[in-house]
């Protein structure tokens, strides 16, 4: 029988089964440690998100709905919000760390969105972010792999709040509409 | 009420979800989530929707600490090798048998007739694998137990964060707070009666970083920073 589907983990973990639990995390940490890298540009702080969500993946496994979403999209899910959460945490002190954050993110050639809508089992995500305008594409997708603010986001692509968070706001609208349609299909 | 419009709560739940939210938009919208059934619909929607981008990322391994850190962090088997085998405890690494012993001489500064036997705890930073802490205390009958904590070099708390101090009984059971700890390079954490005979014989020791005040769970609730195992010298 080939391995256990992560859904099967996930089930077993909800009955304190700690086997299956470390299973999941040699499955799925890898791809879960980027996310957090990627958001908190920082590889100290992703091992302090990766490994609080790990606890609450641990904890919340019973309240696993297999029906609302993907094991992998729930997961990624806990580990982008504790990362977000981290970053936007209240804080006194202005983030020293914003700039080299920000600088950092020129290096990132070509972007990993590049990839994902080249690829072609992404489905029809990677279909309908290719409709998109590329100034709303690259908004939403610096936004989602950086975990950038609006505020952010305007200074990286140096254009006015108003005209990101239009961009943001109609790129979305746009996806939406774009996957529904796909769906009744 | 205005957090029901519809039509608010696609724009917040997008936004939420994509991350482009400030911190108190944020926070204002978890608080409405609790409450507002139509809001959650809309964010768990959109979390299917934009999810999946995150599988263009090409993987990276995280450190072993990080696994080391959960299962620590969970009470779960305590690891068997691991982390701890590079504290070299066991291995007589010259570097910590001279901390443990200075640990002992620091103890042991007022001269005993017959020096009792000390249970002594290297800590060290899960992060960077240096000792980070040392505790020490005079097992036996008597109680409570009085640790000597030596926190080493600068450490810094951040604001707002309290250092718990863990017992990790070992053999699955999960940690029990042991009180809160400062930065102060030397300090004392008396540990009632009830606890004294199992601290004699817990496996090891972890710091965790808390809300100020203290886990509010009874069980660590942040990062673990610091942890290591007890050794009888």
């Amino acid at each position: 029988m080939a391995d256990p589907s992560l859904g099967e983990l996930l089930a077993r973990c909800a009955l304190n089964d700690q086997q299956a639990f470390a299973a999941l995390y040699r499955a799925c940490a890898p791809k879960l440690f980027a996310v957090a890298v990627r958001i908190t540009r920082r590889r100290d702080w992703a091992e302090d998100v990766l490994q609080e969500s790990f606890v609450n993946i641990w904890h919340h496994a019973g309240g696993y709905d297999a029906a609302k979403s993907a094991p992998m999209t729930w997961m990624t899910t806990i580990v982008r919000n504790r990362a977000l959460d981290w970053l936007r945490r209240p804080r006194e002190t202005a983030d020293d760390d914003y700039d080299s954050r920000v600088a950092a993110l020129a290096d990132d050639r070509p972007g990993p969105e590049e990839a994902f809508i080249r690829s072609t089992d992404a489905g029809k995500l990677a279909r309908c972010l290719q409709e998109l305008t590329e100034d709303q594409r690259r908004s939403i997708t610096l936004a989602f792999f950086y975990g950038l603010s609006h505020g952010e986001l305007a200074s990286q692509v140096d254009r006015p709040l108003g005209t990101v968070k239009t961009w943001i706001r109609r790129g979305l609208e746009r996806l939406k509409q774009c996957m529904e349609q796909t769906e009744t299909k | 009420m205005r957090a029901r419009d519809p039509r608010l709560q696609q724009h917040l739940a997008r936004e939420y979800v994509l991350g482009t939210l400030s911190g108190r938009v944020r926070r204002r919208v978890q608080t409405l989530l609790r409450t507002e059934p139509g809001l959650r619909d809309a964010v768990t929607e959109w979390e299917q929707r934009l999810t999946p981008l995150a599988g263009a990322l090409p993987e990276m391994a995280p450190p072993a600490r990080v696994w080391e850190a959960v299962q620590l962090r969970l009470g779960h088997r305590v690891p068997a090798a691991g982390w701890w085998n590079s504290v070299a405890l066991w291995r007589g690494s010259a570097a910590v048998s001279a901390l443990a012993a200075l640990v002992l001489a620091i103890v042991l500064l007022a001269p005993a007739p017959v020096p009792p036997t000390m249970m002594v705890v290297v800590m060290e930073d899960l992060q960077s694998q240096a000792p980070a802490m040392t505790v020490a205390w005079e097992p036996g009958p008597q109680a409570p137990r009085r640790l000597r904590v030596r926190v080493i070099g600068h450490a810094e708390m951040a604001p707002d964060t309290a250092w718990e101090l863990w017992m990790l009984p070992g053999n699955d059971q999960p940690p029990v707070s042991l009180g809160l700890i400062t930065t102060h390079e030397e300090q004392t954490v008396m540990v009632p009666a009830s606890l004294a005979l199992k601290l004699d014989a817990a496996w090891g020791l972890a710091m965790s970083v808390e809300p100020s005040g203290g886990s509010p769970s009874g069980a660590p609730t942040g990062p673990v920073l610091y942890a290591g195992q007890c050794v009888k010298a």
